[in-house]
């Protein structure tokens, strides 16, 4: 097998569309999980038996159980149940769910790190739950959870990958259809190897920067 | 330095004070009580199996500055923290201006919005200073008066640079308290608790982190706050000379309950408990 320039000209506006939608699976995925990750993490911080028994169901269920599974049932299983949704929200949804988990899990050890003396503080000062959450808090544990919470977003554009199980046309899944269609499999992973490369070295750059900033 | 004779016509302004509502209401003999600033009646406090505080009663006047000294672990920090509500004591009860930090009227505990609003007429500083580390100076010192007394900005801004400049900072509302020394950062947090316009200010060994130079510029904004203002202190502190200076009357703790009160002269030449003696010999000597 040999390579062919004129075919990876040729495919590469269709590996395009891939990127597109891996970066906006990526991005909205994202957004969930960051989101979702720190409303779990604050609700097994303030909540005493059932938050926490929830928080603690969420992390075993969907860090236990495979993305490719939760994909398989939410893309196959809700439909026989007369629930049929897209194939894209279903893929969002699933790696937001799950990357929630382990962003949880990373803001609730950033809270840890969170010396005792700022919430006497915040006692002192007579704030507000909320305001003691949302302006010393919050901010705290982000800064603090940024290097590994930017880690996780790393894996799960990687991850959105597994996504062309279900058809979404993320990058992986384009180049699984171009090889199918054309029986030349060299020239489109190849492509989508590199490309997923050259898409995850703005991420390291950042990584590394954060990391000088705050060794 | 606070005077003996102040000490004394701050007493007799408030006994006076007393005598006129009598006068004017001819109120009952109940009514003669004295308003305390802020009053622990037999209060105790444990930590599983030790006991730090065994049926403590002080009470502090309006205006009046109050030093509690003592061995380290004799229960005086625990003290400030049971006032600002950091710590529940294991029995007995605190009141702020006569109202209960801990039940209402019918002995049931009071809510988080009760206890909040009771316990406004309070401040703290500690120790360790416990700025928030990612707000600069000025923010740190309004937030507060922003989202809890609910001043404006503007307002909010104006009255932290008022205290920025009493502490001799101003030209530091846009640093963060990385960028500052201990000292400084002490000022600020002095500068943050007077914002709120407490009522009664709590000062825990505010300057035990401190060298002698850096702790020498806090204890100035301290004796100001002391001399020109009629906020109530009550002061946990090591500096001996400071607490002469600055206090109207000084507690003497060990064990977890006071053995000896009185004025500064009093306690420093003519103390009258044995383990008062043995403390005062012990921290004046090194």
């Amino acid at each position: 097998m040999t390579w062919d320039w004129a075919f990876v000209i040729k495919i590469l506006p269709a590996l395009g569309i891939g990127v597109w939608y891996t970066v906006v699976v990526t991005a909205a995925a994202s957004v969930i999980a960051l989101g979702l990750g720190l409303a779990l993490a604050i609700m097994e911080s303030v909540s005493k038996t059932y938050g926490r028994a929830f928080v603690l169901f969420w992390l075993e269920l969907f860090r236990g159980v495979p993305s490719l599974v939760l994909l398989y049932f939410c893309f196959y299983v809700l439909p026989q149940l007369g629930v049929t949704v897209p194939a894209i929200p279903i893929g969002i949804v699933v790696l937001g769910v799950v990357y929630a988990a382990y962003c949880s899990e990373v803001y609730r050890g950033s809270l840890i790190t969170i010396q005792g003396e700022l919430r006497d503080a915040c006692v002192a000062l007579h704030l507000r739950s909320y305001t003691k959450w949302r302006r010393i808090l919050v901010p705290l544990m982000a800064q603090r959870a940024a290097p590994a919470l930017l880690n996780y977003v790393l894996s799960l554009f990687r991850e959105t990958a597994v996504l062309f199980a279900i058809g979404v046309p993320v990058l992986m899944g384009e180049a699984n259809d171009i090889g199918y269609e054309h029986f030349r499999y060299l020239e489109p992973y190849t492509l989508a190897g590199a490309i997923y490369l050259a898409m995850n070295l703005p991420f390291l750059y950042v990584l590394s920067r954060f990391k000088d900033k705050h060794a | 330095m606070l005077s003996a004779t102040n000490f004394s016509q701050q007493l007799q302004f408030e006994s006076n004070a007393v005598d006129d509502s009598m006068d004017e209401g001819g109120a009952a003999p109940h009514a003669k009580k004295m308003m305390w600033s802020i009053e622990f009646e037999k209060v105790s406090k444990s930590f599983g199996s030790h006991q730090v505080l065994v049926d403590l009663d002080l009470q502090v006047r309006p205006g009046e500055k109050v030093t509690l000294i003592g061995p380290s672990g004799s229960g005086k920090t625990t003290v400030l923290r049971l006032a600002m509500t950091l710590a529940k004591p294991t029995r007995g009860d605190i009141r702020i201006f006569g109202e209960s930090i801990l039940f209402d009227a019918d002995k049931k505990g009071l809510s988080a919005a009760q206890e909040s609003r009771i316990r406004r007429r309070c401040g703290m500083v500690f120790q360790q200073y416990n700025l928030f580390p990612h707000l600069t100076v000025l923010q740190n010192l309004i937030l507060a008066p922003t989202t809890v007394l609910r001043q404006s900005k503007a307002q909010a801004v104006e009255s932290a640079m008022v205290y920025l400049r009493m502490v001799g900072l101003q030209d530091k509302a846009r640093s963060y308290p990385a960028q500052l020394s201990g000292g400084q950062q002490q000022r600020i947090a002095i500068a943050r608790a007077l914002v709120m316009k407490p009522e009664i200010l709590l000062l825990d060994e505010i300057t035990s982190a401190l060298d002698p130079e850096l702790a020498g510029e806090v204890l100035d904004v301290v004796r100001r706050v002391a001399h020109e203002s009629r906020v109530s202190l009550l002061i946990v502190t090591h500096e001996m000379r400071f607490a002469r200076e600055v206090s109207d009357r000084i507690a003497v703790f060990d064990r977890g309950s006071i053995i000896e009160q009185g004025v500064p002269e009093k306690i420093f030449t003519q103390p009258e408990n044995e383990r008062t003696r043995t403390f005062l010999q012990s921290v004046l000597d090194h």
